[in-house]
Parts: structure tokens; C-alpha cells; sequence
């Protein structure tokens, strides 16, 4: 594993978004495409949507998640089509006041969209 | 009623098309439109365990009464992320 540690006295360099007053907490997670599926290289994913069916799901996701967590905002981009080897797939962002609600509303939605919304994928 | 039929993902591998036009008696459920689309495209079977369905936006269990100009959606587990 790599390391790295910086303690300064500087502001860090990846800012978060603006904050609203009393959010304390970002979490951004990026699912990355990797270079190999079931041990076998690939150059990319070909994602494919049902897009208007995959909207509704995230719609549905977004308001169960709202009812369980005191979520500020969620933003969510998930490609679509080819997307090369170590190229995000998926970025999500998630603010909320403190950090436990922010890292279960991530896991959250990102475990409910791999169970419901209609997106495929074929390795290249 | 005529109901429309799509396939989505691998499945449409199997059947050779996106989408298919089915007419059925009113009153037929999403199980008896499967037992047509089975019937019409034998090289789905196999994959009764792991089809997912949806009438227009929602996902449907196999009991849902079907309506004429229905939109019905076939796939398979879905992978995003």
C-alpha cells in the first residue's frame, strides 16, 4: 500500500462544495472500471441504461434515502456507453451533517442501485 | 390487447430483436404474457430464475393484470456502477 500524509497549516487542496450551515460532511465515491473482469483483461465497459425506467429507480432510491438520513443533497453521474479501463463509471456525492449518515446514505444507495436500477454492462 | 415487449441487455441476444408486439386476452397477468414470450423465443428459457419485469417504470410480480397498450421491460439482473 502506498502512503501518504500531510499535516499543514494551509487549506487543503480538494475543497469541499459549498456547505449549507450545519452540514459537516462530504463523502464522494467514484467506482472506477478496472482492467480485468473475472481475470481476464479488458480495455472497457459498454454501460447500457433502460433510461427512463433507470431515472424513476434513482427517483425512488433518492426519496427512501431522504426519509432514513438528514441528507442535504445528493448528486449522482453514472456513464453511460463505453467507458475506457480506469475511467469512472460512477460518482457520487452525498452531504449531510456528520460523517455517519454521509458514509450509510453512500452505501445506501449505491448497494440499492446495483439491485434495482435497470443499467447493464458488457466488458470490451 | 396488444402489448408491447422489450428486451433489454443479453437477453435481446437471445431473442434476435428489442422488442416484439404480443396480443393477449384482457384480463392476462405478466405470467401469462412470459409463457408467450417463452414460447416465442425459446432461447430465453433458462433465464425464468433471473428476469426481472417491469410494466412501463415500475417493477411487476408475475400476478400484475396487464392493460392493453401496456409497455412490459425483460432483463436480466441489472450491474450498474
Amino acid at each position: 500500500m502506498k502512503r501518504e500524509l500531510t499535516l499543514t497549516h494551509d487549506p487543503i487542496a480538494e475543497s469541499p462544495p459549498q456547505m449549507s450551515e450545519g452540514m459537516g460532511a462530504v463523502v464522494t465515491f467514484h467506482g472506477v472500471v478496472r482492467g480485468t473482469e473475472e481475470g481476464e483483461a479488458i480495455a472497457a465497459i459498454d454501460y447500457e441504461a433502460n433510461e427512463e425506467m433507470a431515472r424513476h429507480q434513482f427517483g425512488l432510491i433518492f426519496d427512501a434515502l431522504e426519509k432514513r438520513w438528514p441528507v442535504e443533497s445528493v448528486r449522482l453521474v453514472h456513464r453511460l456507453g463505453v467507458v475506457p479501463a480506469n475511467e469512472a463509471s460512477l460518482r457520487v456525492e452525498i452531504m449531510a451533517p456528520h460523517r455517519v449518515e454521509a458514509f450509510e446514505a453512500c452505501q445506501f444507495l449505491i448497494n440499492e442501485m446495483k439491485d434495482k436500477v435497470p443499467i447493464w454492462k458488457r466488458p470490451q | 390487447m396488444k402489448l408491447k415487449v422489450k428486451f433489454w441487455s443479453y437477453f435481446r441476444d437471445h431473442t434476435g430483436c428489442e422488442e416484439t408486439t404480443v396480443e393477449m386476452d384482457d384480463g392476462a397477468t405478466l405470467a401469462d404474457l412470459m409463457t408467450v414470450v417463452y414460447e416465442q423465443f425459446p432461447k430465453l428459457t433458462g433465464t425464468e430464475k433471473c428476469t426481472l419485469k417491469a410494466v412501463g417504470v415500475e417493477y411487476q410480480d408475475d400476478d400484475y393484470i396487464l392493460n392493453d397498450g401496456d409497455e412490459v421491460s425483460l432483463f436480466p439482473p441489472v450491474q450498474g456502477g
